[in-house]
C-alpha cells in the first residue's frame, strides 16, 4: 500500500505569532505548493491571532488546493488552533458560505475642520 | 525650505490632535520640502509624530524641536523609526516607558510580520490587560495593516502608539504615503469620487476586490475602538477625515490640506473589565 506523504508546516516559525496580512498567506501558499505532501498540517501552535483578512486567506488557499489537478492537489488541516482563532475562522468561513446582502447604512455628519475646532470636546 | 511651526493642541483630545495635524500640513504642497519647528508643544503625540515621521521620511524634509520634546523624539526614534525586530527590541531595552516608531516595509515579509506582532503584543502588554483585550487590540492593528499592503501601492508602512499611565489610555497611529482611498476606487473600479465619499464608501464596506466577502477590515475595526474599547477613532484621507465615537460620526472637510495616502488613529481607555469582539466579527 503507498503510504500518503504528510507534512506539518508550524506557522510561528514560518510567519509570525500574529498573523495579519493576505500577502503572508500568498508566501505560506508558495511554502505548501512546494511540499511533496498531499496531507499538510497547519500548525497554529504558538499562533496568538489570525486577522480577518488572513482568516479568509487561509480558507481560500485550503479550498484552492483541494481543486487543483491530482499532481498538485493537497489536503491541508489546521491544528492546535486556540478558542479565538477558531471562531475567526468559523466566522469568516461562514460569511464566505453565505455573504450578507443588506446594504451597510452609514451617514455621518459634515462638518469642516473649524468648526469642528470649535467643539468643546 | 519652508519653516512650518507646529501648533500646540488646544487640549488633549484626539480631534484637537487632528486639528494639530491639519494646522501643520495644510497649505503644503505635495511632496514640499518643509522644515517642522516643534518648538511650540510641549508634548509630542500619535497623531501628529507619526504623519510628519512618513512625511519626512518621504519629501527629506527637517525638524527641530528642544528640551523634553526633542528627548522624547529621540527616544521613539523620529524621524526614521526602526524597521526590524532587533532594533525594535533593543530600542524598548533602552527606553523602557516607549516604543518606538515602526516602519514595517512590505519586501521583508515574515520578517515584517514579526516587527508587528512584536509592536501588537507590546501594546497589548503595556495595557496590563483583562480578558479578551488582546483580541481588540490585535484586530484593528492586523486589518488596517494589511491594507496598506494591499491597497496603497506603497511598500512603506508606519505605526506607532503610545500609553499614558496618568490618563488610562492609548493612542494609536498608522499611516502610509500610497495613493489614498478616492484614487484607489478611481483606479480599481473607476469611480470618479471625492475623497469624503470614497471614505464613506470604506466605511461601508465596499472593497475594491470583487469579492463580497471582503470589505469588512476597516468597518470592524472601528466598531472594535468605538463600540467595544468606547475610544475614539479617526481615519484620514486626501482632504476629508472621518471622526468617530460610540455615538457620534462627523465627516470632516479639510480644506487647503491633502494627505497623499492614509492616516488612522484612535484611542482606547485602558479597558477594565472583560472583552469580547466576537460578535462584531464579521
Amino acid at each position: 500500500m503507498k503510504k500518503i506523504k504528510r507534512v506539518t508546516i508550524k506557522l510561528a516559525d514560518l510567519i509570525a505569532p500574529i498573523i495579519g496580512s493576505r500577502d503572508l498567506v500568498d508566501s505560506l501558499e508558495k511554502s505548501v505548493s512546494k511540499s511533496k505532501a498531499y496531507l499538510v498540517k497547519l500548525d497554529f501552535k504558538n499562533i496568538k491571532f489570525v486577522s480577518r483578512s488572513a482568516a479568509h486567506a487561509l480558507l481560500i488557499m485550503k479550498e484552492d488546493f483541494l481543486r487543483k489537478a491530482p499532481s498538485s492537489k493537497k489536503d491541508i488541516s489546521f491544528v492546535n488552533v486556540n478558542e479565538d482563532i477558531e471562531t475567526m475562522l468559523r466566522t469568516v468561513a461562514a460569511n464566505r458560505a453565505l455573504p450578507k446582502k443588506k446594504e451597510i447604512e452609514f451617514e455621518p455628519k459634515k462638518i469642516d475642520i473649524n468648526s469642528l475646532a470649535a467643539c468643546k470636546i | 525650505m519652508r519653516k512650518v511651526i507646529v501648533a500646540k493642541p488646544q487640549n488633549n483630545s484626539l480631534v484637537a490632535q487632528l486639528v494639530s495635524l491639519y494646522s501643520t500640513l495644510k497649505n503644503s504642497r505635495g511632496g514640499e520640502v518643509l522644515e517642522f519647528d516643534l518648538s511650540k508643544i510641549d508634548w509630542a503625540f500619535p497623531l501628529l509624530i507619526l504623519p510628519l515621521s512618513a512625511y519626512i521620511s518621504v519629501t527629506k524634509s527637517a525638524y527641530q524641536a528642544d528640551g523634553n520634546v526633542q528627548s522624547y523624539l529621540n527616544a521613539i526614534k523620529f524621524p526614521d523609526g526602526i524597521n526590524s525586530v532587533s532594533a525594535f527590541q533593543k530600542g524598548i531595552q533602552l527606553q523602557k516607558n516607549y516604543i518606538p516608531i515602526s516602519v514595517l516595509l512590505k519586501d521583508k515579509g515574515s520578517d515584517r510580520e514579526r516587527l508587528e506582532s512584536l509592536f501588537s503584543s507590546m501594546i497589548h502588554e503595556v495595557l496590563d490587560s483583562v480578558p479578551g483585550t488582546s483580541n481588540a487590540v490585535y484586530y484593528p492593528i492586523t486589518e488596517l495593516v494589511t491594507n496598506i499592503f494591499e491597497h496603497s501601492k506603497q511598500k512603506r508602512g508606519y505605526i506607532f502608539g503610545q500609553f499614558y499611565p496618568k490618563k488610562n489610555y492609548l493612542d494609536i497611529c498608522i499611516a502610509d504615503q500610497g495613493r489614498g482611498f478616492a484614487t484607489t476606487y478611481k483606479q480599481e473600479l473607476g469611480l470618479d469620487i471625492s475623497d469624503s465619499e470614497a471614505i464613506v464608501k470604506v466605511m461601508k464596506g465596499k472593497s475594491t476586490k470583487p469579492s463580497k466577502e471582503r470589505g469588512y477590515g476597516v468597518r470592524t475595526s472601528k466598531r472594535v475602538v468605538c463600540e467595544v474599547m468606547n475610544g475614539e477613532f479617526v481615519i484620514l484621507s486626501g482632504s476629508s477625515a472621518l471622526v468617530s465615537a460610540k455615538t457620534s460620526e462627523r465627516l470632516v472637510s479639510l480644506p487647503s490640506f491633502s494627505w497623499q495616502g492614509v492616516i488612522v488613529a484612535y484611542r482606547i481607555p485602558k479597558p477594565e473589565k472583560a472583552i469580547d469582539i466576537s460578535r462584531y466579527l464579521e
